[in-house]
């Protein structure tokens, strides 16, 4: 059985669709990308999972368990956790504070909550910036510490929004690196990314959406050769 | 040492009614020490959850009617009434912080304002509850006997110790809030409410927890205002610059501070009385334009500053 099964996912804004009967699964130990346009509705796809927006229709489900429609707090305790395209720290609260509060809440115990964080913290790179104010991180640690932050809830399933968006080529890198390492560590992993080639090469699979609706789902060389695909990316000429 | 002074402070403070009779410094006191109470309330929901609310007023004057209806109609000791008070205030606001906390920021202090308003029409329209306008008055308390001798209600000195009483049970309330673990919840939705949401706290719950917590501390201050002045009409207990004065306490004194309360209602108590005896509603420009010297100079607030400084922060 998958790890996350959306089925007929549909969320309107008024009279537009922004997500249209979008069905796919996430098997465990994946890393699945994410991809489309500018507007595909991609963010749209992870506030729904994640319990920041309400489906219009349509089921999601995590091991098997209905997730859809539960609030934010409750997706995170079922085991989803996210980071957000434009980073969310706790700016005043240093480093170490941001990411023991998550994990406090899984663990009601202050000391083991920041000795938690640490390893977190660890893992991502940032164990020699603990007691720095979160705000005063580049924003590529920033992207660092909001996943240690994600982390630190356990979660089954990583939904990366954007880690990529605004890196350097050598942060891009270890970025990667981090991604495929936090798979090697058991965390199944989803990830909205524009950075084509990044995304390509450590995605196990793709699935591409436009306007909405799933065009295209397949190994990344599969997806990459879909006319479906390059219509949506580069138009009808391109072909 | 750390946790002595405190204890040493607090029996200090219990023990001002043996050295001073000066009545009309008693009362500064216990007003000092109402407002206390009620910014100490205010700054657990404004300053360390970040939710300002404009309509504080709502809670007070649930706090004062309830003590003063209970007497009235019941017989009910005053005391008993206070208590109540806060529990009632701290009832009322589970609907109006379902309703208001769908809202955020500005709109959430606006909305607050709006329900003040309402519940200070209904006050002032709901006669045969209230007697409207025209308020209620109690013209004599229940006689207690303590140690054999009669307390004078007639003195200032019985209602210091109360009061005094109620602002330290605040002040423990305030010191264990924070190291609580809802305490730790709610300075992250402070600092981002969709991070926190994300990292899996219940922000709604949390938030309607603090406000309750908060409300039944301010409801406890405006059952002792009724049994204080033993009269309570609908624009003295309801009205919106009642919430506002709530507002400034903690601003000026320091938000997320203990003791910041305390120094702002010494502070603007302090100023109002005394520009009041020389200048009668002149004293508010005096007011304004202290309000103004803190906020451009001391944004961190009175305490706030003193603490930055002691610590040996920058």
């Amino acid at each position: 059985m998958a790890l996350l099964e959306v089925s007929g996912l549909t969320r309107d804004f008024g009279g537009l669709r922004a997500v249209s009967g979008l069905s796919f699964q996430v098997g465990a130990g994946e890393i699945l990308g994410l991809i489309g346009p500018n507007g595909a509705g991609k963010t749209t796809v992870f506030n729904l999972i994640t319990g920041f927006l309400r489906p219009t229709s349509g089921d999601i489900r995590l091991d098997g368990l209905r997730i859809a429609g539960l609030k934010p707090h409750a997706v995170v305790r079922c085991g989803i956790a996210r980071t957000f395209q434009i980073v969310k720290p706790f700016p005043n609260l240093s480093v170490c504070e941001n990411v023991a509060l998550a994990a406090l809440v899984r663990l009601g115990v202050r000391a083991e909550a920041e000795a938690d964080a640490e390893r977190a913290l660890k893992q991502v790179g940032l164990g020699d910036k603990l007691d720095i104010p979160a705000s005063d991180l580049t924003l590529s640690d920033q992207k660092r510490m909001e996943i240690a932050r994600a982390l630190a809830t356990h979660p089954k399933l990583l939904l990366l929004d954007e880690p990529l968006a605004g890196l350097n080529p050598r942060e891009t890198e270890d970025a990667c690196q981090l991604v495929q390492a936090i798979r090697a560590g058991g965390v199944t992993v989803v990830l909205v990314e524009h950075v084509m080639k990044a995304i390509m090469r450590i995605s196990h699979r793709v699935v591409v959406i436009c306007q909405g609706e799933k065009i295209a789902d397949g190994p990344p060389s599969e997806v990459v050769a879909d006319p479906a695909v390059i219509t949506a990316y580069f138009g009808k000429r391109a072909r | 040492m750390k946790r002595v002074l405190p204890v040493i402070a607090a029996l200090l403070l219990l023990a001002i009614p043996l050295g001073v009779s000066n009545q009309f410094l008693l009362h500064l006191g216990i007003t000092v020490l109402m407002w206390t109470i009620l910014g100490l309330a205010w700054n657990l929901l404004g300053g360390y959850a970040g939710q300002v609310s404009f309509g504080h007023a709502t809670f007070f004057g649930i706090g004062a009617y309830t003590t003063m209806i209970l007497y009235l109609s019941f017989r009910l000791a005053p005391w008993y009434g206070m208590a109540l008070g806060g529990v009632l205030g701290a009832l009322f606001s589970l609907p109006i912080g379902l309703i208001c906390f769908r809202l955020r920021g500005p709109y959430f202090s606006l909305a607050t304002l709006a329900v003040a308003e309402i519940i200070r029409l209904v006050a002032l329209n709901w006669e045969s509850l209230t007697n409207g306008p025209v308020g209620l008055l109690i013209t004599s308390l229940p006689q207690v006997t303590v140690f054999g001798a009669a307390i004078n209600w007639e003195r200032k000195e019985p209602f210091f110790v109360i009061v005094a009483v109620l602002a330290l049970c605040a002040m423990l309330a305030a010191y264990l809030f924070t190291r609580s673990r809802l305490g730790s919840y709610l300075t992250a939705i402070r600092e981002d409410e969709d991070a926190a949401e994300a990292i899996g706290i219940d922000t709604t719950r949390s938030k309607v927890t603090v406000l309750a917590l908060s409300a039944f501390l301010t409801g406890l201050a405006g059952g002792f205002y009724g049994l204080y002045f033993r009269y309570v009409d609908p624009d003295a207990v309801f009205l919106i610059s009642l919430s506002v004065e709530m507002v400034f306490i903690a601003v000026v004194g320091g938000l997320r501070t203990i003791a910041g309360p305390v120094v702002g209602a010494i502070f603007l108590t302090t100023i109002a009385e005394l520009f009041r005896e020389r200048f009668m509603v002149g004293h508010l420009i005096f007011y304004g334009l202290f309000m103004m010297l803190v906020i451009r100079f001391l944004p961190e607030g009175i305490w706030g500053r003193a603490l930055r400084i002691l610590t040996g922060r920058r």
